[in-house]
């Protein structure tokens, strides 16, 4: 039997700012348990929440990319509730008032395009992190208070291809526009999924919801496995219990973690401590209209101003550093298609093969412009750019230094090129004889000569005509 | 005397008469703030913290059991203020446990009890600094105020209590009771040093986003008892549920004197149903609140961890032995009025009734310059005094009347009126947000009406 699949996704996105959202202590990921925590993170007696400013701008800015309203009185509510992982015994969040709703992103459904509603987004703090070693609760309290944002979606989507598809949208928009990591795997990007089937012309199923997918390719299994599993249960005539469950990576199925009956109540009430924050016009439109470039923007500029193909187009959109660096090389050249080469092919090669991310990699932009200048200019050659150069400018030397250095700089000088040329001449009497019965490839076999004796750096097209020149003035002798 | 000699002296005064009145809960050595003194405002002035007040590396235990063993690790906003301001701190007070209560029966030490009669309680829930200024030892305590915790003390102790503005001092560092409703306050033995206080401990802190940015005015050098063409209006709902008649004529030879001084005294009623609605709503807003920003002291992070096989067993049984029972009730209160089921018709109706209680004050500070009443029906009840009927008109309004000052935020101050069976009783005064400059004349007024001024009850 073929049902109807309704899907809505949560998403957790912890905002990348300096500090907080309620204190000033480091928002960083990666640093030394329990380092990144104060007063206030750790829920001692007699502290207070302090709104992080920069985190509004950056739940500004997501809401303005996914075209949400935004509520310009900011206000914060009390979510209660006991846990190990919960300083102050509640989360600040915005129940009531959230800071922005109403919005809607596209998604790419194979040919068309598919308008995903959002429902709201609203601001919070994260939790402290827990392990459970043994017996033993270790908690970490450096996430504690980060800044995050949640992203509720309508239940517009129907298969697990569209979610994949709506996260990795979110998850580059989010990106683009600078206001997180959306590193699934580190958890500064977090995807909880609702999913019911019905038969059609009927009501709404019962769902039941998958938390913490990590991956924009467990969403997709994930769900694909939850329809099939409810699938099977509707066909049996069986029901679909409610309850929260987990996607299991090494048996690819989802399993139940706690059946959702009656569910907790929060006791939501308005944080006493944050008097609400009414936003100036200004400072909101401010943000709006100076956002970061969204990928769609992108994609038409880099056709627009670099003409060039869908292919690196997409490529960049989808690497963001690599389109970054692009943008930065483009400061000291014009040749977009020859920037795009070097970087899509050699660049990426070079890196891979020393394994080193972009964004650790040492090249200074302006080098790698003047590398496809030089070979332009025929200073050096192609095979001497990719093969001597790029090595060293990548690793942050200066073109010319390592031209220098390497002694790679083709010689120009018609002397000292002539004089190798009659010196491989004197040599070769039988290429002389080739050339004059019209066996050009004899040429080609000179210049190789030459070029061996230069070692390299006799200029190539000029030895070419020189040896023209000579071989005609021999024969005509 | 040097400042080194009278700081030791009102250390070993506080130990003296702490005997008698149980008002400390731990002394502190001076040693290092003798050492690092600033001459500021109150350069070398001994003075005495609640035990809700944090402070670094001392110590603070809001008297609760949960927090026996609570060392802060940051200072409240105050505690920085004091120490730019050179004041040295020798003792934490007592208190009634989470500055809960109006009795300081319940604090984990046992009560305080009242300088001027031991059998008599010292009020709550600010009654170990209350006392202490009373007795002598400090000319100025610190306490909070949530519904009259420092108003009502000042009252039964015969000191000047005053609440400034809610937002003129930042609640930073001060353990909370019901964070919409708590001030910080202070007990002193006269209004110059009360004025003087508030220069040191008002002014905008970005930790506390309640905490205003109007700019602190010298409260000390305005200080001027000419009342002339003030406007008082005498609070008529509380005069008409006083059964005292003691009270009554001692607070009538004040309206005459004030009167005298040159100001238009006129009687103002409120809406009576709010006036009784008022003790209710508060109980809800503060218990809700409370349940609320307790919800930290779970003894997994600091405070003192009972035994569990989980975390989740460790902060049920840290909870549960931890806290008294009058805040395990309060918590139980507060908790079902916020329940999703209650919360509209329990802490938002309160909420309303709040509004709206705030807006007949607000109508007549719109046309009067100062709000006056007893602070209360009666002298500090005896200590096992169970008689009161919390239902009564004079309960709920006559005892209870100062909660409008925290309903409103708007500066009151309690001053001592006069004497009962030799113990002390005071008046009540309430203004418009932030005028706290009139609040130290008017105060001024009453100090040179009644006279009582530098009192000190003879303990030892």
């Amino acid at each position: 039997m073929n049902y109807e699949v309704v899907i809505g996704i949560e998403i957790h996105c912890e905002l990348k700012t300096k500090t907080k959202m309620f204190s000033g202590a480091p928002s960083s990921f990666g640093n030394e348990a329990n380092t990144n925590t104060n007063e206030i993170d750790l829920g001692h007696p007699g502290t207070l929440p302090s709104v992080n400013k920069e985190a509004v701008k950056k739940a500004i800015q997501a809401c303005a990319a996914l075209h949400l309203e935004i509520d310009p009185l900011i206000k914060f509510d009390r979510k209660n509730y006991y846990y190990s992982d919960l300083p102050k015994g509640y989360q600040i969040t915005q129940q009531f008032f959230p800071i922005g709703k109403n919005g809607y992103v596209y998604i790419d459904d194979g040919d068309t395009k598919k308008k995903i509603r959002i429902n709201r987004i609203h601001l919070e703090e994260d939790t402290a992190k827990q392990f459970h070693i043994g017996n033993e609760t270790l908690i970490d309290f450096n996430r504690a208070g980060t800044p995050l944002i949640e992203i509720v979606s309508e239940p517009d989507m129907t298969s697990g291809k569209q979610a994949a598809q709506y996260v990795e949208t979110l998850r580059q928009t989010l990106l683009y526009i600078g206001v997180s990591d959306v590193k699934m795997e580190e958890g500064s990007m977090r995807c909880d999924v609702n999913i019911s089937l019905n038969k059609p012309n009927e009501g709404y199923g019962v769902k039941t919801e998958i938390k913490n997918l990590n991956s924009i390719g467990n969403v997709q299994k994930a769900i694909d496995y939850e329809i099939e599993r409810q699938s099977k249960l509707l066909d049996e005539g069986k029901t679909i219990t409610q309850a929260t469950r987990r996607y299991d990576e090494s048996t690819k199925t989802t399993i139940e973690m706690r059946k959702k009956g009656g569910s907790i109540d929060y006791k939501f009430f308005p944080e006493p401590n944050i008097f609400p924050i009414r936003l100036l016009d200004e400072w909101v439109s401010e943000i709006v209209n100076n956002l970061p470039e969204l990928p769609e923007e992108r994609k038409i500029r880099y056709k627009k101003d670099y003409n060039l193909s869908d292919n690196e187009i997409n490529i960049y959109i989808s690497n963001k550093e690599l389109a970054s660096l692009f943008e930065n090389v483009m400061k000291y050249t014009d040749n977009a298609k020859a920037v795009s080469n070097w970087l899509i092919t050699d660049v990426l090669a070079w890196l891979s093969k020393n394994n080193i991310d972009i964004v650790n990699c040492k090249l200074q932009p302006k080098e790698l412009a003047s590398l496809i200048k030089l070979i332009d200019e025929k200073v050096i050659s192609n095979t001497q750019g990719k093969e001597v150069v790029l090595d060293g400018i990548m690793q942050g030397e200066v073109a010319n230094d390592v031209i220098k250095n390497k002694g790679l700089q083709q010689v120009s000088d018609i002397g000292f090129i002539l004089n190798l040329i009659n010196e491989v001449l004197d040599e070769q009497p039988q290429s002389i004889i080739d050339y004059s019965n019209g066996k050009d490839r004899a040429v080609k076999f000179l210049v190789g000569q030459v070029m061996k004796k230069s070692k390299g750096q006799a200029n190539p097209v000029l030895t070419n005509k020189l040896i023209i020149e000579e071989l005609n003035k021999r024969i005509n002798k | 005397m040097n400042i080194e000699e009278k700081v030791y002296e009102a250390l070993n005064n506080a130990k003296l008469v702490n005997e008698k009145i149980n008002a400390v809960i731990n002394f502190v050595d001076p040693k290092e703030q003798l050492e690092n003194l600033n001459e500021g405002k109150l350069y070398g002035m001994p003075i005495a913290l609640k035990d809700n007040i944090s402070t670094k590396g001392i110590k603070t235990t809001a008297a609760s059991k949960m927090l026996e063993n609570y060392v802060p690790i940051y200072d409240a906003f105050v505690v920085k203020k004091l120490k730019e301001a050179g004041a040295v701190t020798i003792c934490k007070t007592s208190m009634d446990e989470l500055a809960m209560g109006g009795t300081n029966l319940t604090a984990c030490i046992g009560p305080v009890l009242n300088p001027y009669d031991l059998k008599r309680m010292s009020g709550g829930s600010s009654g170990g600094s209350a006392a202490l200024v009373s007795s002598g030892v400090v000319p100025l305590a610190l306490g909070s105020d949530t519904g009259d915790s420092v108003r009502k003390p000042a009252s039964f102790c015969g000191v000047i209590g005053v609440k400034p503005t809610y937002g003129r001092i930042s609640r930073y560092g001060v353990i909370p009771y019901a964070s919409s409703l708590d001030h910080v306050g202070y007990f002193t033995r006269n209004v110059k040093t009360a004025s003087l206080t508030l220069e040191v401990l008002a002014g905008r802190d970005d930790n506390d986003m309640t905490s205003s940015f109007k700019e602190v005015e010298e409260y000390s050098k305005l200080l001027n008892s000419d009342i002339q063409g003030k406007k008082i209006a005498i609070f008529k709902n509380v005069i008409d549920s006083l059964t005292n008649q003691k009270t009554k004529d001692m607070f009538n030879d004040l309206i005459i004197k004030l009167k005298e001084k040159g100001a238009t005294i006129e009687e103002v009623s409120f809406n009576d149903d709010l006036m009784k609605a008022m003790l209710p709503a508060y109980y809800l807003i503060s218990n809700c609140e409370a349940a609320s920003n307790h919800s930290n002291l779970d003894g997994l992070r600091f405070g003192v961890q009972q035994d569990g096989s989980d975390t989740n067993e460790i902060m049920i049984n840290s909870r549960t032995k931890g806290f008294g029972p009058l805040i395990r009730k309060r918590f139980v209160i507060g908790s079902y009025g916020l329940f999703v089921e209650n919360q509209d018709r329990l802490f938002r109706q309160a909420q309303k009734v709040r509004r709206l209680i705030v807006e007949e004050v607000k109508e007549c500070l719109d046309k009067y310059d100062c709000l006056i009443a007893p602070a209360s029906n009666d002298i500090a009840p005896l200590l096992d005094d169970h008689s009161r009927d919390e239902l009564s008109d004079h309960y709920l309004i006559a005892e209870n009347h100062m909660v409008i000052g925290n309903f409103t935020g708007y500066p009151s101050m309690t001053l001592p009126m006069g004497f009962i069976d030799k113990c002390p009783i005071g008046v009540n005064i309430t203004l418009k947000a932030f005028d706290e400059v009139n609040m130290f004349n008017i105060g001024l007024a009453i100090e040179e009406s009644t006279g009582l001024k530098d009192l000190v009850a003879k303990v030892i």
